[in-house]
């Protein structure tokens, strides 16, 4: 049945002359070494970094509608409260780029390679994805309360429906960013797990999948039930 | 400064030397021209940023090798929302495609349907690296890089045989 000849192959591959011809000049291998990586780690880089630089503006726009408010105990609450948050969440996402691997494993074997990275998407870089979601909620927050500002001046105290309302968005805008990041996210780490499930022999290490999976559910409730405690506390400090 | 020229020239010399194997890994792991501009360019760009942690202890090849890889098997598609419109793999389309033999436009489009670790072994074995070699590099044990080419090469060979 097997009766072709890869030795064939094999031989035609070295005297390919193609693949020795030198193509590259100086300035060509420079040019490369300048542009910005395309890759995966540098992706999740840059959108941690955006993830970052948005909250820092979030923070100042808070610190701004304090004054606006001239120090008023309700939203000066709310934006302090927002602040604390944005400040810890902050802090946490940078912690976590500054352990994004670096280049030490590119030299590693592959299966090593593959290995720590997976391990790092998986455990550390998840609750990044929902730190990002979570920026949602409170552009959403900082918007309502500009709005407020300049189309009333004031911010009357708040009704249980209107309360309903503007926690369901806040909800709904966490819910859709959580989404948008987790599907991306699971799209590419999905990738690497099933080039490393090769080398396992389709073997899959059940137990490190049971791991991760028992930790995204609870990473996904943690932040829930912060969500909804602290959606409950703007509601008492607006009514 | 100087001491930095000094270093940019040095892996500038050793790349010259060594580009047919970022060319092979490229060719192998690239369904077309412009895919294969941008591994070019990544895997060159990770030998840079990696180059410090070259330590002479293997040949710059055998690192080379690694890195190279390292960075293609972590090639994935970008967005989850255009994977779905992406062309269905016809096999290796390209105009310099023309210069090569029939054997080796055989032998691409043999290897474009194996899966990227597949296609690494098999690389490995096309450049006649011994099964220790390969080891080295995917991180398997010998044992298993035996028996993984085994079921390569017969893949692959059946492969082949359908399309001829």
């Amino acid at each position: 049945m097997n009766n072709i000849d890869l030795e064939r192959y094999k031989t035609a591959w070295k005297e390919e002359k193609s693949f020795n011809k030198a193509t590259l000049s100086d300035p060509e291998i420079r040019t490369y070494i300048m542009k910005r990586s395309k890759g995966l780690t540098a992706s999740f880089k840059a959108g941690l970094l955006l993830d970052i630089i948005l909250k820092i503006i979030l923070g100042v726009s808070f610190i701004a509608l304090i004054v606006l408010f001239g120090g008023k105990i309700g939203i000066a609450g709310i934006c302090t409260g927002s602040l604390l948050i944005l400040f810890y969440l902050l802090w946490s996402q940078i912690a976590t780029y500054r352990k994004i691997p670096g280049q030490e494993g590119y030299s590693g074997d592959m299966k090593n390679f593959l290995s720590a990275r997976i391990e790092f998407y998986r455990t550390k870089f998840l609750k990044t994805v929902y730190v990002i979601a979570l920026t949602n909620p409170f552009v959403f927050l900082s918007g309502m309360l500009y709005y407020f500002y300049f189309k009333y001046g004031i911010i009357r105290p708040l009704d249980v429906v209107d309360i309903i309302i503007f926690g369901t968005l806040c909800i709904v805008g966490f819910a859709l960013g959580a989404f948008v990041q987790v599907k991306q996210y699971n799209f590419q780490v999905n990738q690497l797990e099933e080039c490393l499930r090769e080398f396992q022999e389709n073997d899959i290490n059940e137990a490190t999948i049971r791991r991760h999976k028992k930790q995204k559910r609870t990473i996904l409730i943690i932040f829930i039930i912060a969500l909804i405690v602290g959606l409950l506390l703007l509601g008492i400090l607006l009514i | 400064m100087k001491k930095e020229i000094q270093i940019e020239e040095k892996f500038l010399e050793q790349i010259k030397r060594h580009q047919n194997i970022i060319h092979k890994i490229c060719f192998i792991y690239s369904k077309n021209r412009p895919d294969r501009e941008d591994l070019y360019q990544e895997i060159i760009l990770q030998l840079w940023k990696s180059y410090p942690t070259f330590g002479q202890r293997s040949a710059f090849s055998t690192w080379m090798y690694r890195v190279a890889l390292n960075t293609a098997i972590s090639a994935t598609k970008k967005f989850w929302f255009l994977s779905e419109t992406e062309l269905p793999d016809v096999g290796y389309e390209d105009e310099n495609m023309s210069d090569m033999s029939e054997d080796i436009r055989i032998l691409y489009n043999g290897i474009s349907k194996l899966a990227k670790v597949e296609k690494a072994i098999i690389l490995l074995w096309l450049e006649s690296k011994s099964y220790e070699e390969i080891a080295e590099t995917t991180g398997i044990s010998v044992k298993n890089v035996s028996v993984k080419l085994v079921r390569i090469k017969s893949r692959l060979s059946e492969i082949i045989k359908k399309m001829q």
